[in-house]
């Protein structure tokens, strides 16, 4: 208090005493014990001297005749003093809180009434003090009856409860509690500012906090104070407290827990034959040394981990076995941060309380989330974002608090909190367990794990629960008889003082320093021995422990809950996620620039002179198009991975908060891999549009950014996958690579199908392993489209396939079947030769039965052709089909260039189309795209190989045969596929392989596959381990 | 959320776009689909002999380094221009065309041109469907080697041989003949222009005006083919121009009997006759222009 609110007082106690008879020897001592409550000794002496001149008093015998004119002048002065009182009040009003103007207010009353000279003067003094601190005029009632009058029974006020052996007339709405004492125990409960005073109305020895009470004194009744009547009966200010709440709200619920015994994977036990018995309206502090299992028991109390024996009943339902009876019951709020950075203070409520209460109007929620945000003194945070810890907008103790708030707004009956304070200042830690204390009061049942807590704070719990290392309990009770009880044990001197009897502190340290102390040497040092060790500490707890079961109550556990659908939790989880991506600026800049920056680069990299005379760009001869094509597959692949690698990390810990609330796991997938694709679409998209218009690609815009979005999307979704299996963002980015770099690798365009290794490679398929790759479906399906349908390209496809095909088949596959032919014929005597000709008759055969799908063979059936038995007419029949065959292709083909021709011809005189086919060319058609598709650069056209003769060249003009319906594999740009018997052209086939790969990447990651994979794979123990294990 | 909606709007102006090009076309897309094979009636035989008549377009080029002129491959076909000819029509002409300059650059040793010629005419083959005829794994590995170039043109030479016959076997002997045709238009050009530059070379006057009975004989052999094929019909019309020049020019023919002699113990019979040819200055430069005029139009 400072020295001016200190005068303040000193002259308003001065100018209430001096009124109507002026100040009475008892008035002082009163005044002079306040002095020495507050101040050290000698400022005492010098505030009695400032009391006694504003006072105006005299010592007795100074008395003189100067009293009789003062009589005279008392009208005047009372004006006087009232217009002085005002002003002090005003600068009392200024600085002091409201709780401490209550407390100057009952002190100043509790003056009056040491000398009980109640005149209307002083009482209209008071009176005006009371309007100025802005106490209601009931209340100052309530205060006058509390302070002035002498038994319960005339102070007609609900907010007095009194505790006495026998109950006196409640008439006046009092409460009252049974205790066994002499007279009477008066609270009074100051509503307005939550406060408790209590009065003495006896002659025993009541104690309240370690001191005597004495008679008619008004003493605050703090948090954790503990009234002791002589008889032993015990008043706790929570007991207490209770009675005045206990109209406001009645949850039944029991929290019993049955012989817990917790085995963590290794088989070291975690917990031992832990009981706890509990009803609603309870605070109970879980407190220990470090590692002896604090945390392990609330995570098996919140059913988060299970035990391996005994159970933890809520209302008769095990928690961990019933776990949907208990839905909406419990709350947890874990040591981490589980906000959503992004978002601000209100943002973060809000989306908790949509997600919890379905069916609330827009407004009730926003009432809901006020409420909750005012009781905890956020509500002028509330538009701040939430921020990260490195980069804060809000305190330490605000985050603390707001993630105790996101438990709270939807009021489970039974709330876990693990170290709530624990990096928190102490005037924040107490705000916080302040916070759990009304919470407990308000008839939930707050089970805290708590670490070095401070004298107030370890007062404000109901119950303490503690364990020693190994998981043993040593102590389950009051905490100020914690203290006690430990140091009566070690029969320490005072061992029935829990408290400071000065200050009324509690020094939670001397509990541990009590259990943990060491044995000392002959030296005098510590030794790693402990006095009593852990087992001796339980087995006196199984002693001195007496567990009062409450019985289970037998109703549904309440349950203020009510998830939304799926579809609506879809609905909430997008707009929660997009409002923090938006927030985040450098998120929103980093991602939707990335696009256009990495097309810019790559297209404005590639683009040069290309035109033969090297004057000008045209497309058409940009050797880069292929690798432009692979790039940009490569670039959707990563912009894909890394805008996904983080989400379920970064989500984990509100995933693991929400656990609790039994969300759905699939709307939470949904509305992830929605906002992914949003974002997908339009990385894709800006990338598509700039990179196309730097390289003047003036076709093919949908097909290439409808490829590249769904490339993109199942990198989001296998990015998915990996964030959800892996614990760190670091290990997720170091994985890209893997990722990235095989889908290079076997795109198709680095390295050839045909050059890989012979393990992996078939000639004239692609690689099984390389089908496992989205590159190489997404390379295919646009190169093959835009050499098919682009705008020069798209007229004179189907001529060219017939063409290139016709050509093929008469000039290379015809002739080299007619050289096998006569190679047998002419050498089938010779033994020596008679295996590779056995090897050459079956590919002749295989080779005639896939012509005799063009047209059949007349007179010989090709299946029946032996070595042994082929004879010279076979052979002349078969030439004669083969120079039939050979004839109509040629006729094909010749038709195939007459129909190009005849169109070139009838485009160039068309009037109606404006037609050059050289400009249209270097406008549409990429020459080094067509080598590619087209395969020009090969040596051998054809080839041999496993009884086949393969076509190298001209792929994308070779239809692909399937050998059974479900063959789906093809040579590499293949221009159809088939599939089921059915064809489709290799954009649409290719397209549907990738969504299907996207779908089976949800499948995956919606039953969390690879994360057990990866989990299966962790738990595998190597030899040396299992061997060092002891035998039980 | 309306960026989405602008970006789709976008597309589907971009995909729409696409489809009215094309149905534009649809209707001449539907005619040529009943092209059916057209005959000309003229058997391979016949078309096969009238070829074997015409020299090779490289005697001419042999002629010009005797002459003695300086090699300039101005008068060329660059083979930049290779990516212009996009039918087969021009792509059989002007395989043609670069065969000639194969030749000429082959004549005074310039090795990197003729590299680009053989990859023009790479490209052109392939373009015709016969490519076969150039194992390019064989031509790129010489071609990195300029000693090798000899074998290369040896080969390249071969192969145009080979290409000719293949094409009359394929019944595709208008391109053939088109090829022969761009040679021979080729040889004529550059002779023409290095005439001129010398300013006039009675040698090469002569060649020039002898070029009067090839002529006829390639037009006869255009005239198969100009009824079905407007191309060749207008490179026919373009070689009535020159033809209506070489009319004016006047091969006289003297028969004298053929006499024997004994050469080497051999018998051999030697040809007295000879032929005088009356070419004015006048008919010469009309040549050099109207085949400079066809030869633009043929290789651009």
């Amino acid at each position: 208090m400072s020295e001016e609110i200190l005068k303040a007082l000193t002259q308003l106690f001065a100018i209430i005493t001096k009124q109507d008879g002026g100040v009475t020897e008892k008035e002082r001592d009163f005044v002079i014990k306040y002095f020495e409550q507050e101040l050290d000794q000698d400022s005492v002496n010098e505030y009695i001297d400032l009391y006694d001149k504003f006072a105006e008093y005299k010592k007795p015998g100074e008395e003189t005749g100067e009293v009789v004119e003062k009589k005279k002048q008392r009208k005047l002065t009372s004006v006087r003093d009232s217009v002085k009182t005002l002003a002090i009040c005003k600068k009392i009003n200024k600085t002091l809180t409201q709780k401490q103007k209550v407390v100057v207010l009952i002190k100043i009353l509790e003056l009056v009434a040491s000398d009980k000279n109640f005149t209307p003067q002083r009482m209209e003094i008071i009176d005006t003090i009371s309007t100025v601190f802005n106490i209601s005029k009931e209340e100052y009632k309530l205060f006058e009856c509390f302070v002035l009058k002498e038994s319960s029974a005339e102070m007609p006020f609900s907010d007095i409860l009194t505790v006495s052996e026998k109950a006196p007339d409640l008439s006046g709405g009092q409460k009252y509690t049974h205790a066994s004492l002499q007279g009477e125990i008066v609270f009074m409960n100051v509503k307005s500012v939550d406060m408790y005073f209590v009065r003495y109305l006896g002659s025993e020895e009541v104690v309240l906090n370690g001191f005597i009470m004495k008679s008619g004194i008004i003493y605050l009744f703090a948090h954790g104070s503990t009234i002791k009547t002589p008889k032993g009966d015990a008043l706790y200010y929570s007991d207490l407290i209770r009675n005045y709440l206990s109209d406001l709200e009645a949850n039944e619920i029991s929290f019993n827990v049955k012989a817990l015994e917790f085995r963590f994977p290794n088989g070291a036990i975690g917990l031992r034959n832990v009981e706890i018995s509990e009803g609603p309206g309870k605070l109970i502090g879980i407190m220990g040394a470090s590692g002896a299992g604090k945390t392990t028991l609330l995570n098996v109390l919140a059913g988060i981990e299970s035990p391996s024996s005994g159970a933890v009943l809520i209302n008769g339902k095990n928690i961990h076995q019933e776990k949907d009876s208990i839905e909406g019951v419990i709350g947890y709020v874990s040591q981490d941060d589980l906000l959503i950075e992004e978002l601000t203070v209100y943002q973060n409520l809000y989306y908790n309380a949509k997600l919890c209460f379905d069916g609330m109007s827009e407004e009730d929620l926003h009432k809901r989330v006020m409420t909750v945000l005012e009781s905890l003194g956020l509500d002028q945070r509330k538009d701040l974002r939430v921020g990260s810890v490195l980069d804060k907008t809000i305190s330490g103790g605000q985050r603390k608090r707001l993630n105790i708030a996101l438990e709270l707004i939807r009021e489970p009956a039974v709330l876990f909190v693990d170290e709530p304070t624990s990096g928190l200042s102490s005037r924040d830690s107490e705000n916080v367990i302040d916070l759990l204390k009304e919470l407990s009061l308000k008839g939930k049942l707050i089970f805290v794990v708590i670490h070095q807590p401070s004298s107030d704070i370890y007062k404000m719990f109901d119950k303490m629960f503690i364990l020693d290392t190994g998981g043993f309990p040593i102590f389950y009770g009051h905490p100020v008889e914690a203290v006690t009880y430990f140091k009566k044990s070690t029969n320490q001197v005072d061992a029935d003082r829990g408290q400071c009897p000065t200050c009324g502190n509690v020094n939670p340290e001397q509990i541990f320093n009590i259990i943990e102390a060491k044995v000392v040497d002959e030296y005098g040092e510590f030794t790693n021995k402990r006095k009593v060790n852990p087992k001796q500490w339980n087995a006196r707890y199984d002693k001195e422990f007496k567990l009062n079961w409450n019985e289970d109550v037998d109703v549904t556990p309440p349950k203020s809950l009510n998830i939304p659908s799926k579809f609506k939790q879809t609905v909430i989880f997008t707009t929660r996620d997009l409002l923090s991506k938006l927030s985040n600026k450098q998120y929103m800049l980093i991602n939707f620039l990335e696009a256009p920056l990495l097309a810019f680069i790559l297209a404005f990299i590639i683009r040069y002179k290309s035109s033969p005379d090297q004057s000008e760009y045209l497309f058409r001869f940009n050797e880069n198009f292929p690798v432009y094509i692979m790039m940009s597959i490569i670039v959707a692949l990563f912009m894909g991975l890394t805008v996904s690698a983080e989400e379920i990390i970064r989500d984990r810990k509100i995933l693991k908060r929400e656990s609790f609330l039994n969300l759905s796991w699939n709307s939470y997938l949904v509305s992830k891999i929605f906002i992914l694709i949003v974002i997908s679409a339009i990385q894709t998209f800006c990338f598509v549009l700039l990179g196309n218009l730097i390289l003047e690609i003036k076709d093919g815009f949908f097909s290439f950014w409808i490829i590249l979005f769904s490339v993109s999307v199942m990198a989001n979704i296998l990015g998915l996958n990996v964030s959800s299996a892996f614990n760190s963002a670091v290990t997720v980015y170091i994985l890209i690579p893997i990722l990235i770099i095989p889908q290079m690798v076997l795109s198709g365009l680095l390295f050839s199908f045909d050059k890989l290794n012979d393990l992996i490679s078939t000639k004239g398929k692609v690689p099984v392993l390389a089908d496992v790759m989205v590159s190489r479906w997404a390379y295919e399906a646009v190169a093959v489209d835009y050499y098919k349908n682009n705008g020069f390209q798209w007229r004179f496809y189907d001529f060219e396939q017939q063409e290139r095909q016709s050509d093929f088949q008469s000039a290379f596959l015809i002739p080299a079947i007619k050289d096998k032919l006569d190679g047998i014929i002419e050498n089938k005597d010779n033994d020596s030769m008679k295996e590779d000709l056995e090897d050459d008759l079956s590919l002749v055969k295989v080779e005639l039965q896939k012509l005799e799908s063009t047209k059949r063979i007349e007179g010989i059936n090709v299946d029946e052709l032996e070595l042994a038995s082929i004879t010279e007419d076979q052979k002349t029949a078969i030439v004669a089909y083969l120079d039939e065959l050979d004839s109509w292709y040629k006729d094909q083909f010749n038709l195939a260039v007459n129909k190009r021709e005849k169109l070139i011809g009838l485009l160039e005189t068309s009037e109606e189309i404006d037609f050059d086919l050289n400009e249209l060319k270097n406008t549409y058609y990429n020459e080094s795209l067509a080598d590619l598709v087209r395969n020009v650069t090969v040596k051998n056209r054809m080839i041999e190989y496993e009884g086949e003769l393969i076509q190298q060249i001209d792929p994308v003009f070779n239809e692909p045969r399937a050998r059974h319906p479900l063959d789906y594999r093809a040579h590499f740009f293949a221009p159809t596929k088939n599939y089921l018997g059915f064809t489709l052209d290799t954009f649409s086939f290719n397209l549907i392989v990738i969504w299907l790969m996207s779908i089976l990447l949800y499948v995956t990651l919606y039953f969390e596959l690879l994360r057990k994979g990866i989990d299966s794979l962790g738990s595998i123990k190597f030899g040396g381990n299992k061997t060092a294990k002891p035998k039980k | 959320m309306k960026r989405l909606i602008c970006a789709f709007a976008l597309l589907i102006l971009i995909s729409s776009c696409g489809s009215n090009r094309k149905s534009a076309e649809q209707a001449l897309l539907d005619q040529v689909d009943s092209t059916s094979l057209t005959d000309t009636g003229i058997s391979e035989e016949v078309i096969s002999d009238i070829i074997q008549q015409i020299p090779s377009p490289l005697e001419i080029s042999v002629l010009l380094k005797e002459v003695g002129t300086e090699y300039d491959n101005d008068i060329l076909n660059a083979a930049s221009n290779t990516s212009k000819y996009n039918s087969n029509y021009k792509r059989a002409l002007n395989l043609g065309i670069y065969g000639t300059d194969l030749g000429y650059t082959n004549i005074y040793s310039q090795n990197q041109d003729a590299l680009f010629y053989l990859k023009s005419i790479r490209d052109l083959a392939d373009g015709l469907s016969i490519g076969q005829f150039f194992d390019f794994g064989t031509i790129s590995r010489l071609a990195t080697n300029s000693n090798n170039l000899d074998s290369l043109l040896l080969i390249t030479t071969q192969n145009f041989n080979k290409i000719n016959s293949y094409l009359q076997e394929q019944k595709r002997s208008n391109l053939s003949v088109l090829l022969l045709a761009g040679g021979w238009l080729e040889a004529l050009h550059i002779s023409c222009q290095v005439n001129e530059m010398n300013g006039g070379n009675a040698e090469l006057v002569e060649k020039i005006g002898e070029q009067k009975i090839i002529l006829e004989n390639i037009m006869l052999l255009l005239s198969f083919y100009s009824e079905t094929d407007p191309s060749i019909s207008k490179l026919m019309e373009n070689f009535t121009e020159l033809k209506d020049v070489y009319d004016q020019v006047e091969i006289t023919y003297t028969y004298e009997d053929p006499t024997y002699e004994v050469v080497d113990g051999v018998l051999t019979i030697v040809d007295n006759s000879s032929s005088s040819i009356n070419i004015t200055d006048q008919n010469i430069n009309d040549i050099t222009r109207i085949t400079a005029s066809i030869r633009e139009k043929v290789i651009n």
